[in-house]
């Protein structure tokens, strides 16, 4: 197989079917958290809407999310008088059916009933308020850096991952991110990757990756990105600090090695089967084992 | 003051992440306040194909190798529950302490680390996931697995010659003229004075002494955990 129907497996491989359990458990968190914010903020009317790499068109398996988006009138202040009050009145709500972890403006829930305690349900629930009548831009609050506001545009940011051309790599360095435990988050690797590909829309899939690497190893002091949204107001340099930088330039260092090395399967693994008759191997697998080991639980660290 | 590992022997780390970087070329190696850190996704692999995937992180604590890497799920997938054998910071626990010398010796390499208890058990998750048991078994939660592991060990489930036993595993030296803690009347020497002194090697003296506190606990009703059985 040559390398770029390779790569192309491997994004198949990667694709979740639309009646497929990931997308159907995510769909039913999403009507979950709409009504029980409905419900919680029903005197306020926000406007619930999908974002993230569902509504982007750049969802792998190995990492899918689903961003809900929860924006309040801006004339309202039962949800909240500052955009501080309405993120931790949303994160208040939540609590009450979920663990809710806490990022810089968003609030990821994950699983708090005995049966899934602490299990990522891939939601991130974004609060904002609009900034006028208009219902386009909106602020949202930033509990890290300087600025504790952010200005921003959903439909914007939707449209400039979109519309850039290059979301077949950006699903792929996605891919690379995950396989690697890099901790630079999607959006910003998002923008960093359409930035560094806007010149080479038409080159391939490898051309375009090795590009990527390349930049990352040799130039990373000099790659910055801005938000479409606001590109002057919102400082995204806490996006790539330096510890991402330095992690991003020795990875990518390692990754070229690896293709000049053992080519491309180093990279992205062999071409993952699908469910049908994964249980079956899984088994084989098992009986193959030389020296099994048994799990145990130690009470004294950490469960009670 | 002692230093920490890998500035003693720094040749331990290069040859770690020399032996496994082409068997998993998606882990890789940090220093993080203090601790060396691998972070990356880890394939569960059969016939050299991946069948499943998890994200981990892997913390070497400062007494490495004495001590056993911290292994924990960071992806969100595996409920923080007692029947996923996962603690609430998402740390797994791949077997109990007592077996080490069996599962991975003091001087293995972290490849073999990998390959068996790691591998194993996210093996055994995949399973789980997809409502089979686990593969090889479970030890139980707590004191009850510790008991477990001493009862078969031992032969016995009085917990009174079990004690005796460990008593002996944790002594700083054994005689051959003390009565057996089997209770049969016989000398040590004639009796169990070669699988305690075995026992004595495989099992470090912190561990067990750490385990017999707990079954002495659970057995006075002093240790206040939701299994005590004994």
């Amino acid at each position: 197989m040559d390398n770029e129907k390779y790569l192309k497996e491997v994004l198949k491989s990667q694709t979740l079917s639309f009646d497929g359990p990931e997308l159907a458990a995510l769909q039913q968190h999403r009507a979950d958290v709409e009504n029980l914010l409905r419900d919680h903020f029903s005197e306020s009317s926000p406007t619930i809407r999908y974002g993230g790499s569902k509504a982007k068109g750049t969802m792998i398996r190995d990492a899918y999310d689903l961003d809900i988006i929860s924006y309040f009138p801006n004339d309202d202040t039962a949800a909240g008088v500052t955009l501080e009050d309405i993120y931790n009145n949303v994160r208040t709500a939540l609590s009450k059916e979920y663990m809710v972890e806490q990022k810089p403006s968003a609030l990821r829930i994950k699983g708090n009933s005995k049966e899934n305690l602490g299990v990522d349900f891939h939601i991130d629930v974004v609060p904002g308020r609009y900034t006028d009548a208009s219902k386009s831009d909106v602020f949202l609050y930033r509990s890290s850096g300087e600025k504790k506001r952010l200005k921003t545009n959903l439909d914007v940011h939707l449209n400039h991952i979109k519309n850039s051309g290059v979301t077949e790599a950006i699903r792929l360095m996605k891919l690379w991110r995950t396989r690697n435990g890099l901790s630079i988050t999607h959006f910003a690797l998002e923008l960093l990757v359409i930035k560094l590909l806007k010149k080479r829309q038409s080159s391939s899939l490898t051309e375009q990756l090795e590009y990527v690497w390349k930049e990352m190893r040799d130039n990373i002091d000099n790659l910055s990105i801005e938000d479409p949204a606001n590109p002057t107001g919102n400082d995204l340099s806490d996006l790539l600090s330096a510890t991402i930088r330095s992690t991003l330039s020795y990875v990518a260092g390692t990754t070229l090695k690896g293709i000049e090395d053992s080519g491309w399967e180093a990279i992205f693994g062999e071409v993952e089967e699908n469910e049908d008759n994964k249980t079956a191997r899984l088994k084989v697998a098992a009986s193959s084992v030389v020296k099994p080991t048994k799990p145990w639980l130690d009470y004294e660290k950490g469960m009670v | 003051m002692r230093k920490v590992w890998y500035k003693e022997n720094p040749a331990l780390l290069v040859e770690m992440k020399e032996e496994i970087k082409d068997d998993f070329p998606n882990l890789h190696f940090y220093e993080s306040n203090g601790v060396i850190v691998v972070e990356g996704s880890f394939p569960i692999r059969h016939d050299k194909k991946s069948l499943d995937r998890y994200s981990i992180k892997i913390t070497f604590l400062k007494d490495y190798p004495k001590s056993i890497p911290i292994v924990e799920e960071v992806g969100g997938r595996i409920p923080r529950t007692l029947d996923r054998h996962m603690n609430e910071k998402g740390e797994a626990c791949l077997f109990l302490p007592e077996q080490r010398s069996e599962i991975w010796p003091i001087g293995s390499t972290f490849l073999e680390f990998l390959n068996c208890p790691v591998h194993n058990f996210f093996l055994g998750q995949s399973l789980v996931e997809r409502g089979e048991a686990w593969p090889f078994g479970v030890w139980d939660h707590g004191v009850r697995g510790i008991r477990d592991y001493y009862v078969q060990l031992f032969g016995t489930e009085d917990m009174d010659i079990v004690i005796k036993f460990m008593l002996f595993i944790i002594a700083p030296k054994i005689k051959g003229h003390w009565p057996c803690p089997c209770g049969n009347g016989k000398r040590l020497r004639g009796c169990h004075f070669p699988f305690l002194l075995e026992l004595r090697d495989k099992i470090p003296r912190n561990v067990a002494q750490r385990s017999l506190q707990f079954l002495l606990e659970a057995k006075s009703g002093k240790r206040k955990l939701k299994d005590n059985l004994i």
